[in-house]
């Protein structure tokens, strides 16, 4: 009898604590791939999310958008509360988990996702259930041009990364007096690559640059030996790779299999920019460049950013890269939106994201700013040009914030 | 297009072809012998390369060391996935086939699982070994070492399953094979036979694992990448054939290769689904199946 009471009085807390939580705390469902492929980078995502959290619930002090005081004030200091869902890099999953997101845990707003392709099925849901998707670190550009409402961007896309890439060609060029004068573009066969891909033929084409080889290969696969032998054919001035981690070693030691040393590697981040592929590669990495939407070593211009790094560093024992940066980044500015709102109204929120204006200081991200278009784009978004020494990504482009001169061997 | 150029393709064909002949032996073994699918085969290639990599990590041995102690310690493994898990599935009354096939892959998924759990997600590689980063040029022609190392290991362990298959234990698989009530009244103890079989497969893997180790990454979902591939491989080759399995992993790697060069390289694995439906509309037990 008295342990049925027990369990009882247990379940009746269990419900009433449920409640109870619930009805104070922001809830935002993340989908990143937590196993599959891409595991590493969702599990990194995971801690990156986490410490955003970690920031906006905690008294931290740190200089930026909600990095003082606990919580949300406008909604009477309510915590944001993460459900984590993995997708497991497969669209239909990422479908699948964002519809439990919503009808069952009742989020009010939605994540992720690392892969454009599953941003592509997440952002469709968000859209029919009305309710926002904020995207952190899809990079497909097509992502915002399907008419979505509730489709929200902070970080650039691949045409803007892209635009960086040409730009730092022509004035590394002009500099030195080393012009690029071809390109061989290396890219898996899903949205990102594809989308990336078409970017960079297009600015090729308009920059006067010849596309040397353009190869579409399958992600994942065992082996690109007969892709490798194709870039070594083209011998372009610059080999420029869209590709995830497992697919960026295979390209890297592939090439050195086949005693070819690229003058120079242009990335479109994704796996390049994970800390796995430069262990992985070890002294391979060495010079090659990526784009990023983030800069580890701005922490002059963006003085939150040795803390941030401290507290991310403190969860996942690695820095913050490209992706992760963006991560942290994307849900503040979610928060803060919800926050602005005072709200957790779907419509009120999304009014507030679109009036969203945060100038780039109050952000760890090298950018302007943040203020979206009219298709959820933040237009503020200014990338910048890494590459790898010693070991770890330092900027090299624009110049006038660069920690580092690049390494250029183009037309040596 | 030169001759160098399409004659570097096809020995990188060839290189990766040995891999997949060997990584589709354990399975065509296990599969031959007891007309089970193991589904967790890519995951004990997986465990393989971890067993590898910890060594690795923890004492600097040259990974080409652990050849011997890490298929020792996949076949114990291998052994046990059978009395432990096998065994019993073979003991139920109804739908056998269908059990044994759910244990296989509740076995990968768990194993997948456990292994992202102890090792974390992240993509590990071994970084120093005697072969590593090595490439030998032969006329034009670029051989990397770690690559030719594993091609003639595979080699060295299909002349070495073909020896078992001509002893006395070779020959009570055989007849296991053929007839596994019969075995029971000549003294075969069949549990002894299907065990070792296990035992066998699982080695195969592990030498495998080692070797794609020194220069692969590894990572809880690496064996799946190479799964898919074995599985086509087997059938390919013929179920339970040896021989079938090293020509077809071979046909495979080059297939793959060539359809990547010549048509798309986003294609290529539907070059190798081509061959296998044609020998499937043509030859459904495969190019040197029999049964």
């Amino acid at each position: 009898m008295q342990r049925r009471v027990l369990v009882v009085a247990a379940f009746v807390l269990a419900i009433g604590g449920g409640v109870a939580r619930a009805a104070n705390d922001v809830v935002i469902g993340a989908l990143y791939p937590m196993t599959g492929p891409n595991a590493q980078v969702g599990n990194d995502a995971r801690a990156a999310m986490e410490t955003a959290v970690e920031i906006i619930n905690g008294n931290h002090n740190l200089p930026m958008l909600l990095g003082k005081g606990g919580g949300l004030d406008k909604l009477g200091g309510a915590k944001v509360r993460l459900i984590f869902a993995d997708h497991q890099g497969d669209p239909q999953k990422a479908r699948a988990e964002a519809e439990r997101l919503i009808t069952q845990e009742h989020v009010v707003a939605l994540i992720g996702s690392y892969q454009s392709a599953t941003a592509a099925t997440i952002s469709q849901v968000a859209d029919r259930y009305e309710l926002p998707y904020m995207s952190a670190d899809n990079s497909s550009p097509s992502l915002n041009q399907r008419g979505l409402k509730w489709f929200f961007r902070t970080s650039p896309h691949d045409i803007m990364f892209t635009q960086a890439m040409f730009d730092f060609f022509r004035d590394i060029g002009a500099k030195t007096g080393r012009k690029v004068k071809s390109v061989a573009l290396f890219h898996e066969d899903t949205i990102f690559g594809t989308d990336s891909s078409n970017a960079q033929k297009q600015m090729a084409e308009a920059a006067g640059i010849k596309v040397a080889a353009d190869i579409r290969y399958r992600g994942n696969s065992p082996s690109l030996s007969a892709e490798v032998q194709q870039i070594k054919a083209a011998d372009a001035d610059v080999i420029m790779p869209s590709s995830y981690t497992s697919d960026a070693i295979l390209l890297m030691r592939g090439m050195h299999d086949v005693g070819y040393a690229p003058k120079a590697v242009m990335a479109q981040s994704a796996g390049f920019a994970e800390q796995a592929f430069i262990d992985a590669v070890g002294p391979l990495a060495e010079g090659v460049m990526s784009r990023s939407a983030f800069a580890l070593d701005s922490a002059k211009a963006r003085p939150a950013i040795p803390a941030v790094n401290a507290l991310y560093r403190a969860r996942n024992n690695k820095d913050l890269n490209d992706n992760t940066g963006r991560e942290i980044a994307a849900l503040i500015v979610l928060a803060d939106a919800i926050n602005r709102a005072g709200s957790m109204d779907e419509d009120k929120i999304r009014a507030a994201l679109i009036a969203t204006d945060i100038p780039g200081d109050q952000t760890i991200m090298p950018w302007k700013g943040i203020k979206f278009d009219s298709t959820g784009q933040n237009i503020a978004a200014t990338p910048v040009i890494q590459q790898i020494k010693g070991g770890a990504y330092h900027t090299i482009y624009p110049f006038d914030v660069a920690s580092e001169d690049a390494v250029w061997n183009v037309g040596k | 297009m030169t001759l160098t150029f399409l004659l570097q393709v096809a020995v990188g064909g060839l290189l990766m072809g040995l891999i997949y002949a060997l990584v589709a032996a354990g399975l065509s073994l296990i599969f031959g012998l007891m007309d089970v699918v193991n589904f967790a085969h890519g995951e004990l290639l997986m465990l393989a390369m971890y067993a590898t990599f910890v060594v690795w990590l923890a004492t600097g041995l040259d990974p080409l060391l652990l050849l011997i102690p890490v298929a020792l310690a996949l076949f114990a493994l291998g052994v046990a996935i059978y009395h432990l898990l096998m065994a019993r599935a073979l003991s139920v009354q109804f739908n056998r086939g269908m059990v044994q096939i759910f244990v296989t892959f509740g076995l990968a998924i768990f194993l997948r699982g456990a292994a992202q759990f102890t090792f974390g997600s992240d993509f590990k590689s071994v970084s120093t070994s005697l072969l590593a980063n090595r490439t030998i040029d032969m006329g034009g022609i670029f051989v990397p070492l770690p690559q030719l190392a594993a091609g003639l290991v595979s080699l060295l362990a299909f002349a070495g399953l073909f020896a078992i298959g001509r002893t006395e234990f070779g020959r009570a698989l055989e007849a296991t094979r053929e007839d596994r009530e019969a075995v029971a009244l000549i003294g075969i103890d069949r549990d002894r036979i299907f065990a070792l079989g296990w035992g066998l497969g699982a080695a195969a893997v592990g030498i495998a694992g080692v070797m794609l180790a020194t220069f692969y990454y590894v990572s809880p979902n690496v064996g799946a990448t190479f799964a898919l591939i074995a599985y086509v491989t087997v059938a390919l080759g013929g179920f339970g054939s040896l021989f079938g399995a090293l020509v077809a992993g071979l046909l495979i790697g080059e297939v793959e290769a060539l359809t990547a060069l010549l048509i798309e390289p986003s294609l290529k694995q539907v070059g190798m689904f081509v061959i296998y439906l044609a020998v499937l509309m043509f030859r459904p037990r495969g190019l040197f199946g029999t049964l």
